[in-house]
């Protein structure tokens, strides 16, 4: 074993190796089970291809990337909206700490089925799983954040007059990136999570629901290709939006000065 | 005008400030004194509006404000330029305007080429040149300076003060500058008051003439005997 630290590339590799090992493995099981119980992963990519083309999928995945995208953004954003507000004003903090404890505490299967109750099947039910099971976390993050900030730069937004908005976009939220960007990130992939439990559970159409279907009809090439095609959504937006969104955030912190980088290369 | 009447300030149950009276007149600079921890630094947050008396009343007619802090506090996720032009936005400079002033003022401070460098790429006495430019960018007519160039070495020191020197002439800007080197605030202020014991008392300026400044430092904090200038080459 060297001493330095691995290269991004060599990880990469390790990673790419991690995925084979999991391919291999999902082969095995396969074939121990048969094709009624378990797809290999060359039958679940000819079912992919059948899927992709056939009608009904671009409703389904698009129901579902609606609930995702409404379920996950409306979380991320009231949680965030509510932990900057309550930061600042302590009466509104003690208001919302029960809520915040009865929705942290409730089993999130007691939401499915209050919220199937109240709002019957369909998109609203799924979205208001997704928001009220995201949105705490999401406001404990931001809250812990906020004794991050730097009381010496509030103090210089207060001198140079920096207006509420001015001061929320260049010293708070900066401030607050690292822990909200983990937060994103959990929320993120619990999100699609949620909202695909809660359409096996309650929905006539999107991911979940053709899931249950393929279940129900023995077809497990199709409802592997499901799966696939929603851990591909969770990688897509791990990859596609969170990581560059970090290190666009966290830009200044990656860039050494010109001596110590030098030096970390020689 | 700057008035305090009769400003008694508590920090952590003790009285940091005991009847404190001051008045700064426009254009007027003043110098203050006293031992480490004796509450200057809360006087000039006073003054800023950074902190509220306990009793007493903080009236502060100046139309623009401004503090230089002991460190640079600049935002280190905006870069160099940003850290001038977003200030000058909140002052009320339109977005051109702001950006075309942050950029003079890289040039006259000599950092126009680290404009998008990040801060903490920066060395102390940069960042401290970066500070000074903003607040002297907002165009102050009271100007308040907690040490700024303490932490900087006797020539940085020198230079940025010049550099404070030549703004405060042109603007005339009053000023309220705590420093523990009497003889450079003696160079620099009209008259000077030293705080113990929670009051403000007329302290004497030291004559300004004696070349060698940095032999009249009153130390921050008791020194064994050893030669100051040992480390420089």
């Amino acid at each position: 074993m060297t001493r330095h630290p691995p290269s991004p590339r060599e990880l990469a590799l390790w990673s790419a190796l991690g995925v084979l090992a999991l391919g291999i493995g999902w082969q095995l099981v396969a074939m121990r089970l048969g094709p009624l119980l378990m797809a290999t992963p060359l039958q679940t990519l000819r079912a992919l291809a059948a899927l992709v083309g056939s009608a009904a999928f671009l409703h389904h995945a698009a129901a579902s990337l609606l609930r995702v995208a409404c379920g996950v953004g409306l979380g991320i954003a009231l949680g965030l909206l509510l932990g900057l507000l309550a930061g600042r004003h302590p009466r509104l903090r003690a208001v919302l700490e029960p809520l915040r404890w009865l929705l942290m505490s409730v089993p999130g299967v007691i939401v499915v089925v209050l919220a199937m109750l109240w709002f019957g099947m369909g998109t609203t039910m799924v979205v208001f799983i997704a928001v009220v099971l995201l949105a705490p976390g999401m406001y404990v993050n931001t809250l812990k954040g906020l004794l991050l900030v730097d009381p010496a730069l509030l103090e210089m937004a207060r001198v140079y007059r920096f207006g509420a908005w001015r001061r929320l976009r260049h010293v708070v939220l900066p401030a607050l990136a690292p822990p909200l960007c983990a937060a994103l990130l959990v929320a993120t992939c619990g999100g699609v999570r949620l909202v695909v439990m809660a359409e096996v559970l309650g929905a006539m159409d999107g991911a979940g629901f053709a899931l249950a279907n393929a279940r129900s009809t023995f077809d497990s090439g199709e409802l592997y290709a499901w799966v696939v095609l929603v851990l591909g959504l969770v990688a897509l937006l791990e990859l596609g939006l969170l990581r560059p969104l970090q290190r666009r955030l966290t830009r200044w912190q990656e860039d050494a000065p010109a001596m110590h980088r030098e030096a970390g290369d020689a | 005008m700057l008035e305090f009447d009769r400003v008694v300030l508590e920090r952590g149950g003790q009285r940091v400030l005991d009847g404190v009276e001051l008045r700064i007149a426009p254009g007027e600079r003043v110098g203050l004194v006293g031992p480490s921890g004796t509450g200057k630094s809360s006087l000039l947050k006073l003054a800023a509006g950074l902190l509220a008396p306990a009793s007493g009343r903080v009236g502060n007619r100046f139309a623009r404000t401004c503090m230089a802090f002991q460190e640079p506090r600049l935002l280190p996720w905006r870069s160099v330029l940003d850290n001038l032009r977003i200030p000058l936005h909140a002052a009320g400079h339109d977005k051109a305007c702001a950006r075309r002033l942050a950029g003079q003022w890289l040039q006259r401070m000599g950092l126009a080429e680290r404009a998008d460098a990040w801060p903490r790429q920066l060395s102390g006495g940069m960042a401290q040149r970066v500070a000074l430019a903003r607040a002297f960018a907002t165009a102050p007519d009271l100007l308040l300076l907690d040490e700024p160039f303490a932490a900087l070495d006797p020539a940085l020191r020198r230079e940025l003060g010049a550099l404070c020197d030549a703004e405060l002439a042109r603007t005339g800007a009053a000023l309220l500058c705590v420093s523990h080197h009497p003889r450079e605030l003696a160079e620099r202020v009209d008259r000077c008051l030293r705080l113990e014991h929670g009051r403000l008392l007329p302290c004497a300026l030291p004559c300004p003439a004696i070349p060698d400044a940095d032999a009249a430092v009153i130390p921050l904090f008791p020194q064994p005997a050893a030669p100051r200038q040992a480390s420089t080459p």
